[in-house]
Formats: C-alpha cells, sequence, structure tokens
C-alpha cells in the first residue's frame, strides 16, 4: 500500500509524491502517518514536517493550515512551505534574530500577535535546518 | 515587444493555475466542515459580524507608469469610497499596496495609512500574506469592524472595473460578496486564456465550478470543529487575496501589449 503526500501552498504545489511515512505537527501534538491511517482532519501548526522516503528522512518548514489523510492520500494546505535544503541557514538565523528583536520592542495587542507569529516562523525555519536525521 | 508583454500574461495565467490545486481543495474542504458543522453554534473569528464603525480599505495599485489609466481609476475610487464612508459617519484606515498607491498616499498625510506594502509585477504567497496578516490583525484585535478590497477587475482587452469587495467578515458560506451585496459563490473560479481570433488578439473567460463533492466518509477532527475552521480561514484569505493580486498582474499587462500591438499596426501600416 503506497501513501501519497501533497503539499500546496496559495501559490504552488511544494510536494507531489509517494511518502514511507510521515510526522506532522498539530496543534494537539505531533501525529505519525503510516499506510492505512484513520481518515481524519486536523489543523497543521506552525513547525516541522518529517518526511521518510526508504530510510531517509527529509523536512520541511511548514507555516501553519490544514491537512487530511484518509485512503492513503494526506493533503497538506498551507500558507508557506519550505524544503530544509532550500533555506539558507545564515539569513535563516538572522531572521530569527530581527523577530526576537521585533518582539522584545511589541507594544499593544495587535503589534505583539504580529511579532510572535513572525517569531514561531522564524524559529520553525531554524529548527528545520537542525532537525536533520 | 509583444512577445514581452504576452509572456508576462502568460506567466501570470500560469501563477492563476498554479494556485488553483490549493484554493479547490481548500473550496472542497471548507464546504465539507461546513456542512458537518451547521448544527453547531460556532463562533469563529474571522466570519463575525458586528457593528462596523471603522473600516480597513485595502487598495491595490500596479507598479508601473504605463499602467497608469486604471491606477487612476483606482485611487479615483479609493477617494470616493473615503468620502462615503465619512459620510456614513465611519472610521476608516488605508492599507495600500503597490508603488503607485503608496506614493500617492505618501503625498496625502491626512489619509490614515496603516501600512505600505511593496507590491511587485508577480505577486508572490509572501505579499497575500503580509496583507492578510495585517488585515487579520486589525480584524481580529476589533480595531476595525470591516475589510474592504479596491482592485481592477478584468472584463476585456479594453475594459477593466474598478471593484470593491468585502473581504473580511468571511461569510460562513464560502461566498465574496462586494459592497452592494452581490455575492458569488467562491467555488467559482474565473480563468483566461489569452488567443487569437480571426488575427486579432482577444481574451477568453471560462468559469470553472469546483467540484464539492463528499470527499470520504465522515473525517474525524483531530481538534475541535472551531480550531479547524481557524486555521482554514486565514488559508481561504490568503488564496483570495492572491487570486485577485493575479488577476490584477494580468490586467497591468493588458494596456502595454494593446499599446505595442498599435504601434507596430501603425509601422506597418507605412
Amino acid at each position: 500500500m503506497t501513501l501519497n503526500l501533497c503539499v500546496l501552498t496559495p501559490n504552488r504545489i511544494v510536494w507531489d509524491s509517494e511518502v514511507k511515512e510521515i510526522i506532522l505537527s498539530t496543534n494537539s501534538g505531533q501525529i505519525g502517518v503510516l499506510p492505512n491511517h484513520a481518515p481524519i482532519a486536523t489543523a497543521v501548526d506552525i513547525g516541522i514536517l518529517r518526511i521518510r522516503l526508504n530510510d531517509q528522512w527529509l523536512t520541511m518548514a511548514l507555516m501553519g493550515g490544514f491537512a487530511r489523510i484518509g485512503n492513503n492520500e494526506i493533503t497538506v494546505l498551507v500558507n508557506d512551505a519550505e524544503k530544509s535544503s532550500d533555506i539558507d541557514p545564515e539569513e535563516a538565523q538572522q531572521t530569527l534574530e530581527i523577530a526576537e528583536a521585533a518582539l522584545r520592542k511589541a507594544e499593544g495587542k495587535r503589534q505583539t500577535i504580529e511579532a510572535n507569529l513572525a517569531l514561531r516562523r522564524a524559529r520553525t525555519r531554524v529548527e528545520a535546518i537542525n532537525a536533520i536525521s | 515587444m509583444k512577445l514581452v508583454a504576452a509572456a508576462k500574461v502568460r506567466r501570470a495565467q500560469e501563477a492563476v493555475v498554479n494556485a488553483r490545486p490549493f484554493s479547490e481543495t481548500l473550496v472542497e474542504v471548507l464546504y465539507s466542515i461546513n456542512e458537518q458543522l451547521q448544527t453547531e453554534d460556532v463562533d469563529v473569528p474571522l466570519t463575525n459580524v458586528r457593528p462596523v464603525k471603522k473600516v480597513a480599505l485595502v487598495v491595490v495599485t500596479g507598479d508601473r507608469g504605463l499602467c497608469g489609466g486604471f491606477n487612476n481609476f483606482i485611487l479615483k475610487k479609493a477617494e470616493a469610497r473615503i468620502k462615503e464612508l465619512k459620510t456614513l459617519g465611519l472610521d476608516y484606515v488605508v492599507i495600500s499596496v503597490g508603488k503607485k498607491g503608496n506614493s500617492y498616499f505618501l503625498r496625502r498625510p491626512e489619509i490614515p495609512v496603516d501600512k505600505f506594502i511593496d507590491g511587485s509585477n508577480l505577486p508572490t504567497a509572501k505579499e497575500a500574506q503580509a496583507i492578510a496578516d495585517d488585515v487579520f490583525s486589525l480584524f481580529v484585535s476589533e480595531e476595525v469592524d470591516k475589510v474592504e478590497l479596491l482592485y481592477t477587475k478584468f472584463v476585456s482587452l479594453v475594459k477593466s472595473d474598478p471593484v470593491i469587495h468585502t473581504l473580511l467578515p468571511l461569510s460562513p458560506k464560502g461566498e465574496i460578496c462586494d459592497i452592494n451585496g452581490v455575492c458569488v459563490d467562491a467555488a467559482e473560479d474565473e480563468f483566461f486564456r489569452l488567443t487569437t481570433k480571426e488575427g486579432k488578439l482577444t481574451v477568453e473567460r471560462d468559469t470553472i465550478r469546483a467540484e464539492t463533492a463528499d470527499f470520504s466518509p465522515i473525517l474525524q477532527f483531530e481538534q475541535d470543529p472551531v480550531q479547524i475552521l481557524d486555521a482554514l480561514l486565514p488559508l481561504y484569505l490568503n488564496s483570495q487575496i492572491l487570486r485577485i493580486c493575479l488577476g490584477f498582474t494580468i490586467d497591468g499587462a493588458k494596456p502595454r501589449l494593446l499599446e505595442r500591438f498599435w504601434r507596430l499596426l501603425l509601422v506597418l501600416r507605412h
């Protein structure tokens, strides 16, 4: 039984091929998906998606969205997704530092909400590079 | 020269085509979850209809001076809408997208602008995200009660209409409504094909309706249905904004195309 993974962002298809297993970060914890998983719908947190192809794992940074799993088809809809191989480590680290500084300076509810979001996204990108296993 | 503008239209069209898998799947999912939620009393912040005291007006302009024709149209329409809102006793704030609009509003400090966002010739998800983020936080923090989007709707190669759509609050049925309350089903998607007919450049429009059939037996929700909707609606917002911006890009390329076509004709005639 083969498992097909489809990762879509508003402007492109980031991934559309078979995988052996995935580990998805959701708002209620991590979900491991193997073939013949029960059909579920879940919100996807800003976090790491781990994909296993044969014995190799690769990581993708997801910027929040939704996933539906069923009939051995996984469809992930996210605002943005980046393969860890496409992320420049230095740039990601710099972006993280800028985001941290912005959060310290944030005033008021709205700025804090925006700064927090930016920080979580920046952190996820850095984690994606470091989480290669 | 004609080829350059035609290439731009083609690239914009490709972008629209690339955007379709996402929005089709999203609409399908929204429909099926909405069905499952009909009986529940759901409070979803982005669909929250409340008495309007302040409106955010997102004004989308093109970058190039050559499209000046309809940039001026849009800015005039923006000024008209601002006047209307003032007459209704409503407060307002502008979010400007695109260099032309940005410089226009910078020269007018009496108009409050929340954010200036640089456009680009082919808007990416990042730009749509920037607009969505700003609009999202303004609406959810209740700083504004309504968000309207002002842009140019492509009608034909020689006609465009400036349109104002209500972006937020989102209609729970997934409809997109303009300010007169005329609603369009979000499952419908228009796309354009640049072709030639009898030697003349034309654009054909097709409407595609996304399949909204049931995906599978009832999906089990990992979280509360409200959390799932909370995750879906920003995605929907992003994709709508991107769709509108892409439509605008196709629009921007075509007056330049026409202009070159005429010039070529004039040259040939002599």
